[in-house]
């Protein structure tokens, strides 16, 4: 019970701290929500353009719409950032005073990963919920099922993404182009995790591959179960894929953390 | 009581890789990478008493930054053996950091963009600091360092020396029996070293900390350090009292004047009783052997009209630059 209570405190701290450095950084943070808001805003224009005389695949304009709003939603609260966050950490020596912390440096990641997601998530459902008053087409089919379901979802997505976040800024120890790395991960992530195009617009073949890896779960899988395309069987897949992946990425976060931890211990920051 | 810092034959070395400049260089290193072994620290032992300050002394890349590391837990060592409070820094976990403070004099802790006390805040978080215990702390630290004006100020806003001395309030909060202090005063103005020795005379006085610092200020040693251990290359030239090495290296003493009114006193007059390093009149400096300064002051006084007289060791960082030439045997 009191080990429980530390550890409230410690992330209330880690969390006011994390908050209020964001605070110092508005200009920055409405960049990035921008930026956020920008990219499946544009997707969607196009989309928008192609279904004008009539569905692509099953999808409308309103499913595209529902779609890219949904997905606006659940990326804030999935993303993040924190393999730029370690390798500045690792190359600058700034792990040093960390290490020497009685707390692993991860937790300090996530409450930022917090503390970010509360305001941007909070700004994009306010401007979400303004749009749907007038525009009926990205109104949610509302279930307490299904937003339950979602949110587990959301959830196992955040975490995933913040273990490959991670574990990649961990790469750092061995490389200097950990960020390099993290850059070619975002741009396959934008086509197969759905970012740009609902996976079931994507060929076949590429769809394929994609379901063998860990994209459509960081992302179009919540997105789906959120707009209600997912059912039945596929429902189960999908948790099974993220729980799956998640185990994968926390397994090589593990390994990159302890022989990362080494390999610093032998070389130096 | 058992030391509280044991280093037994604690070496370390990096193996890092060469590259030759330019693009061939570089695809040279790409295809056959070549290495080179740097041995940071070599054959290092010492041992650390409670209650005792030991200053570091060396040159840049001399192993002293290393040598801490290795003491925290930050790096292993290759070879030999180190033990910190009981236990083996590199696996000593939470309970072992709770126990020290590492203030590493060129990286902060404190939060860049809020004020200091933010940073103490989180600390106390981190550290489990109960609130009453926090409160005395701080109090004692803000009143000890005088940071009364700048708790909130944010941390970019603040100079140099005020920044150091939120480190340390940052560091102390837990209270932690050892401390480790790499470079503390790098970069400050005299006012501000001043500062952070005095702090740190009292805080040992006040609470018997076992403080181990790095420098490479002669003046952080004087004033600091009871023990100094001068490494250079990665090996430990000396283990001991400052005054123990002076009167070892330096085989001489300085013997001021300021002359009385009064003509005739030269350089050469004043050359027939020892080395004249300087002489502006009423001013000489002269070098004489240790053992003779007393005699040959009571000469002065005898023959030569003198209003001051003193007999002083060579500065510092003369022993020390000729400790460094001479290489000097561990003396244990």
């Amino acid at each position: 019970m009191t080990r429980t209570v530390d550890w409230l405190r410690r992330y209330g701290a880690l969390l006011r701290a994390a908050w209020l450095q964001d605070l110092q950084y508005r200009a920055s943070i409405v960049l990035w929500l921008l930026w956020g808001v920008t990219e499946p805003a544009v997707a969607l224009g196009i989309w928008w353009a192609i279904a004008a005389d009539g569905p692509v695949q099953g999808y409308a304009r309103a499913d595209f719409a529902r779609y890219f709003f949904a997905l606006m939603l659940v990326n804030q609260l999935t993303i993040a950032w924190d393999s730029w966050y370690l390798d500045s950490w690792i190359r600058e020596g700034e792990l040093n005073f960390r290490l020497a912390r009685p707390i692993h440096p991860a937790h300090e990641a996530v409450a930022e990963n917090l503390a970010y997601k509360a305001r941007t998530a909070g700004m994009i459902l306010v401007v979400w919920l303004i749009v749907a008053a007038a525009w009926p087409a990205v109104r949610l089919p509302f279930g307490a099922g299904r937003w339950a379901l979602t949110a587990a979802a959301v959830l196992l997505a955040a975490a995933l993404r913040f273990f490959i976040s991670f574990a990649t800024g961990l790469l750092a120890f061995w490389t200097t182009r950990a960020t390099a790395i993290m850059e070619l991960h975002a741009g396959i992530s934008l086509f197969l995790s759905g970012r740009l195009a609902p996976l079931a617009l994507l060929p076949p073949a590429v769809a394929r591959v994609a379901g063998f890896l860990w994209f459509p779960y960081m992302l179009a899988f919540p997105v789906d179960l959120l707009t209600g395309a997912v059912h039945g069987a596929a429902l189960l897949q999908g948790f099974v894929g993220q729980v799956v992946w998640l185990a994968v990425w926390v397994g090589a976060y593990r390994l990159a953390w302890t022989r990362g931890l080494r390999r610093y211990g032998a070389v130096g920051g | 009581m058992p030391p509280i810092v044991t280093a037994e034959r604690l070496s370390k070395t990096f193996r890092v890789k060469v590259r030759d400049p330019g693009l061939k260089g570089a695809l040279a290193a790409l295809v056959r990478p070549r290495y080179r072994d740097v041995h940071a620290v070599r054959d290092v032992t010492f041992r650390i008493e409670p209650g005792e300050i030991v200053a570091f002394l060396g040159p840049n890349g001399a192993g002293k930054t290393t040598t801490l590391k290795m003491l925290t837990g930050l790096l292993y060592p290759t070879t030999g053996r180190v033990e910190v409070a009981g236990v083996v820094p590199w696996t000593g976990g939470r309970d072992f950091k709770r126990r020290i403070a590492l203030v590493l004099g060129n990286r902060q802790q404190l939060v860049w963009d809020l004020p200091p006390e933010e940073t103490f805040l989180l600390n106390r978080a981190i550290y489990d600091i109960a609130e009453a215990a926090y409160g005395e702390r701080l109090a004692e630290l803000v009143d000890l360092l005088e940071l009364r004006d700048v708790l909130e100020k944010p941390v970019r806003q603040l100079s140099l020396g005020e920044r150091m001395k939120c480190e340390l309030a940052a560091a102390l909060l837990h209270r932690p029996p050892l401390l480790f202090l790499d470079e503390p005063t790098l970069g400050l103005d005299v006012t501000a070293q001043e500062a952070i020795r005095g702090f740190l005379t009292q805080y040992r006085e006040r609470h018997g900390a076992t403080v181990l610092l790095t420098s490479h200020y002669m003046q952080d040693v004087t004033a600091l350090a009871s023990r100094v251990l001068i490494i250079n290359r990665g090996h430990l030239l000396y283990d001991g009292a400052l005054d123990a090495l002076v009167a070892r290296i330096a085989r001489i003493k300085r013997i001021e004047l300021v002359l009385g009114p009064g003509d005739g006193v030269t350089a050469e007059t004043l050359a027939a009783f020892g080395t004249v390093k300087s002489f502006h009149f009423p001013n000489a400096v002269l070098e004489v052997r240790r053992d003779e300064a007393a005699a040959t002051s009571a000469r002065l006084l005898a023959a030569l009209p003198v209003a001051d007289l003193s007999i002083e060791d060579p500065p510092i960082e003369d022993v020390i630059r000729q400790a460094f030439a001479q290489g000097l045997g561990a003396d244990r």
